[in-house]
Parts: structure tokens; sequence; C-alpha cells
């Protein structure tokens, strides 16, 4: 009774105060919100997507909308800064899995991760899911991927009239990309284009991605 | 301000200015409520002799900051959809210091302006008309200026990374601080009002 009746007699400002007080103290000892460490997942809905395969974009989707030049989603190569420098997808940004939750993507956006194969990309895919983000996708078959069906398309020699459009098709899109496309005589493949024997990964200069230090495209926003 | 809820699409642009409009009329409800419609009021806190504006904007302040903090460590909001402006450190005290001279000439700033139109006050639509003409010329001379209004960009800076500090010791020395401000507003309006009695004797 006594702790009611001295509680009365304070004033609310310092009732108030002594609570502000009281939860900083409280913060400070928690010191920090975030909590990038630990994640709680449900296992079930991972293992459904999965199966599903519904978190997949195929090389030549993505080659389309680059050319197409869509900017709803944010492609994120996982591999390391060298390897990124040598050759990396238009619009790319390098970013290394251990720096994925470090805030430089949002949980909004539409995420696209890649690296050599498709593993690495698969192992960020699931910190990312883990972490609530919504919208995050795997390029299938990452960089390999790209490689043999985008830059080096293939024909075989013995190949059909519908093979053969298509190919006409994808010999434009790895124009485009700086590729080569590839004839197949027997087993050796020959470039169709320049007789260069050995497929080599070109050198695109123009239009690659900023790396992860470099400044983000961003919107501006109304504050 | 963009809220984490639009970010995620939970909402269109056209109901987000619904949002915008039923939250604009609670903030100027309480600035209404807590005198800010008077100039004369505002005017006072630059004369020691009622400290209302400091108390209300370090209330706000700490409420806010409390409950942000609080409700990211519990993991009910995602502070990386929060919408913050990057620093540009000197065109931002430049532009402070014109915000400044306009509120000490005209007795109001942006916010309290309109609230003080909406109760009829005539200084407050004058005040207004003025803040209209000032965004018109802002606009009008913005390529000649665009220049220096992007300069000196420091990104997206918060105190807690730029002192080293964590989060909740920041957090813990702005409500001291709050709480010093307000003990100090109090003893120096008990001192005013005691200079003003003495000078009425």
């Amino acid at each position: 009774m006594k702790i009611i009746e001295f509680l009365q007699k304070i004033d609310l400002k310092i009732k108030l105060a002594s609570l502000a007080i009281l939860l900083g103290l409280i913060a400070f000892i928690i010191s920090d919100p975030f909590d990038n460490l630990y994640a709680k997942i449900n296992t079930k809905e991972l293992a459904v997507m999965v199966q599903k395969e519904v978190d997949h974009v195929n090389v030549d989707e993505l080659a389309d909308w680059i050319i197409k030049g869509k900017s709803d989603y944010r492609l994120i190569d996982l591999r390391s800064e060298k390897e990124f420098n040598e050759y990396n997808i238009p619009g790319s940004e390098n970013i290394l899995i251990t720096n994925l939750l470090d805030g430089q993507i949002s949980r909004n956006e539409k995420i696209i991760l890649y690296s050599d194969g498709g593993i690495h990309s698969a192992q960020a895919w699931f910190l990312l899911k883990a972490k609530d983000f919504k919208n995050v996708y795997i390029l299938r078959g990452g960089l390999e991927e790209w490689r043999d069906k985008i830059l080096f398309p293939k024909l075989a020699s013995n190949a059909t009239e519908i093979e053969k459009a298509k190919f006409e098709i994808a010999s434009a899109i790895s124009r485009y990309f700086g590729g080569t496309p590839q004839l197949m005589i027997g087993e050796q493949p020959t470039s169709v284009a320049i007789q260069s024997a050995t497929p080599q990964v070109p050198k695109i200069q123009a239009p690659v991605g900023s790396s992860s230090s470099g400044a983000k495209k961003k919107k501006r926003e109304g504050c | 301000m963009n809220a984490p809820f639009f970010k995620f699409d939970m909402f269109s642009v056209d109901f987000s200015l619904v949002v915008a409009f039923i939250i604009g009329i609670g903030f100027g409800f309480a600035l209404e409520r807590g005198g800010f419609g008077n100039a004369r009021i505002l005017a006072s806190q630059f004369y020691f002799t009622d400290m209302r504006v400091l108390k209300v904007m370090f209330s706000a302040i700490v409420t806010a900051m409390l409950g942000v903090f609080f409700f990211v460590a519990f993991g009910w909001l995602d502070l990386s959809l929060v919408y913050y402006t990057d620093t540009n450190l000197i065109p931002q005290i430049v532009g402070g210091l014109i915000l400044g001279i306009g509120f000490v000439i005209g007795g109001y700033c942006p916010g309290t302006s309109c609230v003080s139109a909406a109760t009829g006050r005539i200084d407050g639509v004058v005040y207004l008309l003025g803040v209209m003409a000032g965004i018109f010329v802002f606009g009008e001379i913005f390529p000649w200026i665009s220049d220096f209004y992007y300069s000196t960009n420091m990104g997206r800076v918060f105190l807690p990374d730029y002192l080293g500090l964590s989060y909740g010791m920041v957090v813990f020395l702005v409500v001291l601080m709050a709480v010093g401000a307000f003990a100090a507003a109090e003893w120096g309006e008990k001192k005013m009002a005691a200079k003003k009695s003495g000078e009425r004797k």
C-alpha cells in the first residue's frame, strides 16, 4: 500500500522520465537489436519450394530480361571479386555470401543469385529464405550454363530444321552478349563466325555491373 | 516517409495517400493540442520562457526511438525497409540555417504553419503562402544549385556506426540527453518566470 501511495505522490513527468531511462538501460544491455546470426525456418515450406522448383530462373529468361532492359530485379554474383572482375553477367553486383545479410539487399527486392554452378547460390538461397526474404531466385545452372547456352550455343552437325532455326535466335543472343556460337563437327566445336578454336569467355567491358562497394542504383524516394 | 508495409506492396500508391492523410491528421491534431498552432508559443522558445517545443520534440524522439529499437529487437519491424535520406553534410547545414532563419522571422516551421492556417490564423496563412513561394523559387533555380544540393554526400550515416558505439548505447545516451534537457528546460523556465515577476515588482 505504501508503494502505491508513494507512486501516486510522484509527478507524472518523473514517472515517464524514469520509464524512459529504464527502457534506455534495457536497450543498452541488449545493445544490438539486429539479429543477423540466428534464424528460424519453416522446413516444410522450404522443402515444398525446393520440390516444386518455383524459385528458379533459366539463363534464357535472364538473357531476355537483360536484352529487354528490365530492371525490377537485382542480380547478385556470389563469386570472389577476382572472378567477378574477370567476367560477370551484365547488370550484376558482386556480394560475397558472408556479406549477403549485411543490409545491402532488402526483403522486398527481387533477387537473382548466381555462382559458378548452382551449389553456392542454392546455399545462399537458403540463407535468405531463412531470413524471410520473399523473392529470391537461383539462376539455374549458374554461370556454367550461361556460358554453354548463352555465350557459346552449340549446333550439332546432324541438327534438324527446327534446331537450326532455334540456333539462329541463340546466335543472335550470343553475339549480343559478346559470345561466339559454335558449330559442332563431330565432337569438335567450331565457331560459326570467326574461326577461333577454343571458346574463351569474352571480356565484356561496357555494361558490367557495379561491385558491391560502388554506387547503388536507387530510386529517389520522398520523405 | 515510406512505411515497410508499402514496400511490401501490401497496399497501392493510391491507398498510401489515404494512409498519409490519416497520419497527417493525427500529426496536425497532436501539434495543435500541443499549442504549436500559435506563433507566440513557438517564439517564446527562443526567449527561454516556454520550452514546450523542446519538450514535445524530445518526447517524440525518445518515444519513437525506444519504440523502433524494441520493435526491431522483437522482430516486429524490419529496419532495412524504412527509408532514410542520405547525409549531404554542407547542403543540409545550409538548409537547416535557412529553415531556422525562416522560423525566427515567421514564428512557424512548415508543419506548424499548416496547423496554424488550418485553425484560421491569418499569420499562418501568410506564412503558408511564403512557403509555397519558396518551394516555387527552389524548383525554378534547382538546375543551378543541383551540384551543391548533391555535394558532400556521405551516404546513409547512422550515429552508432559513425561513433563506433552499439545501437543500445546510443539509445541510452539520447534518453539521458533528453532527460537532462527536460530538467534544464524546467529549471530555465522557473528562472525566467522569477525574473519576470521580479521585473513587475
